[in-house]
């Protein structure tokens, strides 16, 4: 279960401007859902997500992950949090172009020191799930939008982790693959894995698998 | 003021300590007053930013000062050639009236700051960082001890008159000496030895038996006993000399530097050994420490063994 208890987060530029990207904000997930959370750009979409993957910490409040208070943990244990709790989705892929597709999935496994075996097991399954076996070893720069997207997801289901955050994952996407990675992260939800998108993308809402909305308005929930 | 490159880097590197330290200091007193790591406030959590720069710039300064007791050796050894009538670095601590002060104070130092970066250690390997109050309150005290290093070190090389006539060692370290140091030669040398090994041997026992109250106390007991044994007893076999007691010369080239490698054994050994009283890592603390001191027993007793072999008597 993703609590956040009260939040305030507030980003201070050149010592003086202060911004409140999140205003007071409450709000649960529970296990196994898939949240959309809603609103235009600058409303507090993204610092919800980095929170929740403990990539920052709030100004005030509480952030707590399966009774975890990740909003307190210092940075050694913040990574190992993410590493074997979180997985990615990221509007721009943030995929390495000199690598191949699986040299770009199997990197967030190089801090966990895994056997080969494992490494290649796990590769497997990922590549199956979501039906980039034949593109293993072609570099990610060869490959369409829409394949590269394919990849980032499974990079970040190579951990197996127990959330998904997606910041923004159909911004680069046509309408029509825009619903196939819609489809895949459904796919996710069915396997039980939690499941935030912070979207603008119309296509995400009224979803009807989707268990929660939330709109974020200048850092605030209506 | 006697300044050679080596005077003048522990200067700069002193300033800018003392610079970086005043400001962990203020850190310090503030994480120590309001710690609460209960409370989710937007003071707890600029604190919790606070304290891991407080932490990194006193994990650098105690690493960096602790590792910087050699140099200080080194530079008083290196200056003794200009020093009148001083031999090693015995004569430049004794050429002021701080250097003996400055000496202890400054092994004092060295247990307090790695036992500080220990406390440091276990405070980052748990999640509730339990330790964080209590590390920065330790460092209060500390930085006043610090500062008298700091200090006591600037006064020491501000006062050499290299042309004034010092003792030399010989002379400071024998039963003639003015100092306190002549009381130590009244000491049984055969009852010395057999504390020394009397009490290396205490340790080990309670390695095995694994009371860590008594396995660090021992350790306490076993720094002095060892110091006095390597003054009376076991420099002369490093030196082959029996009036010769310096606890310097055998920083020289002369001895291959192999002062260095005793102090650095025996402050390892007796460290670790010290922390297994509040040490996590309980088996790798125990292990260290009798690695450590097994180490500086057996190369301080190989000097005797290797004087008899070639020689056919003892000293």
């Amino acid at each position: 279960m993703i609590k956040l208890k009260d939040v305030v987060k507030e980003y201070t530029a050149n010592n003086a401007d202060t911004v409140t990207a999140l205003k007071k904000i409450s709000l649960e997930i529970k296990e196994g859902e898939f949240v959309v959370l809603r609103g235009a750009s600058g409303s507090g979409k993204s610092t919800v997500l980095s929170l929740i993957a403990a990539l920052s910490k709030p100004t005030s409040g509480e952030v707590e992950v399966d009774g975890d208070k990740i909003s307190k943990l210092a940075d050694n244990f913040a990574s190992e949090y993410r590493r074997h709790n979180i997985g990615f989705v990221f509007q721009k892929y943030n995929l390495i172009s000199t690598l191949s597709v699986k040299e770009n999935i199997i990197l967030p496994l190089v801090p966990m020191n895994l056997s080969q075996k494992e490494i290649e097991e796990r590769l497997l399954r990922v590549l199956k799930m979501f039906h980039i076996e034949h593109k293993a070893n072609q570099l990610v720069k060869n490959l369409s939008g829409g394949e590269q997207q394919r990849v980032a997801i499974a990079r970040a289901n190579i951990n197996n982790p127990k959330i998904i955050l997606a910041d923004e994952p159909t911004a680069n996407l046509d309408e029509k693959l825009s619903l196939h990675l819609i489809e895949m992260l459904k796919e996710l939800k069915a396997e039980g894995k939690t499941i935030v998108v912070a979207t603008h993308d119309p296509l995400f809402f009224g979803l009807s698998f989707a268990d929660k909305e939330i709109e974020l308005h200048h850092g605030s929930m209506l | 003021m006697f300044l050679t490159p080596e005077v003048l880097a522990i200067f700069i590197l002193n300033a800018v300590f003392a610079l970086f330290a005043s400001i962990a200091f203020f850190l310090s007193v503030r994480i120590y007053l309001k710690w609460n790591m209960n409370s989710s406030s937007a003071s707890q959590y600029e604190l919790e930013k606070q304290s891991f720069l407080g932490a990194t710039i006193i994990k650098y300064i105690l690493i960096t000062k602790t590792a910087l007791f050699l140099f200080f050796i080194f530079t008083l050894d290196k200056i003794s050639n200009v020093i009148t009538g001083a031999m090693c670095a015995a004569g430049v601590v004794d050429a002021t009236q701080t250097g003996a002060s400055l000496i202890v104070l400054k092994i004092l130092n060295i247990y307090l700051f790695a036992l500080w970066l220990k406390l440091h250690a276990q405070d980052l390997s748990d999640k509730q960082q339990p330790y964080t109050r209590m590390k920065f309150g330790f460092f209060i005290p500390l930085f006043f001890l610090f500062a008298a290093e700091v200090i006591l070190e600037t006064v020491m090389f501000s006062s050499i008159e290299i042309d004034k006539m010092v003792s030399c060692c010989g002379s400071i370290y024998s039963s003639t000496s003015t100092s306190v140091i002549s009381s130590l030669f009244l000491l049984d040398t055969s009852v010395l030895v057999a504390l020394f090994y009397g009490s290396y041997l205490l340790i080990v026992l309670f390695y095995f038996v694994k009371n860590r109250y008594i396995f660090s106390f021992l350790n306490f007991l076993f720094i002095p006993i060892s110091l006095i044994s390597l003054i009376l007893f076991f420099g002369t076999y490093i030196y082959e000399l029996p009036s010769h007691h310096c606890p310097f010369c055998f920083l020289q080239s002369d001895y291959y530097y192999v002062g260095y490698l005793v102090y650095t054994l025996l402050f390892l050994g007796t460290f670790h050994g010290i922390s297994v009283s509040f040490s996590k890592e309980r088996e790798r603390s125990y292990k260290a420490s009798l690695l450590f001191n097994s180490l500086y027993v057996i190369l301080l007793s190989m000097y005797v063994v290797v004087y008899y072999m070639k020689n056919g008597v003892f000293l």
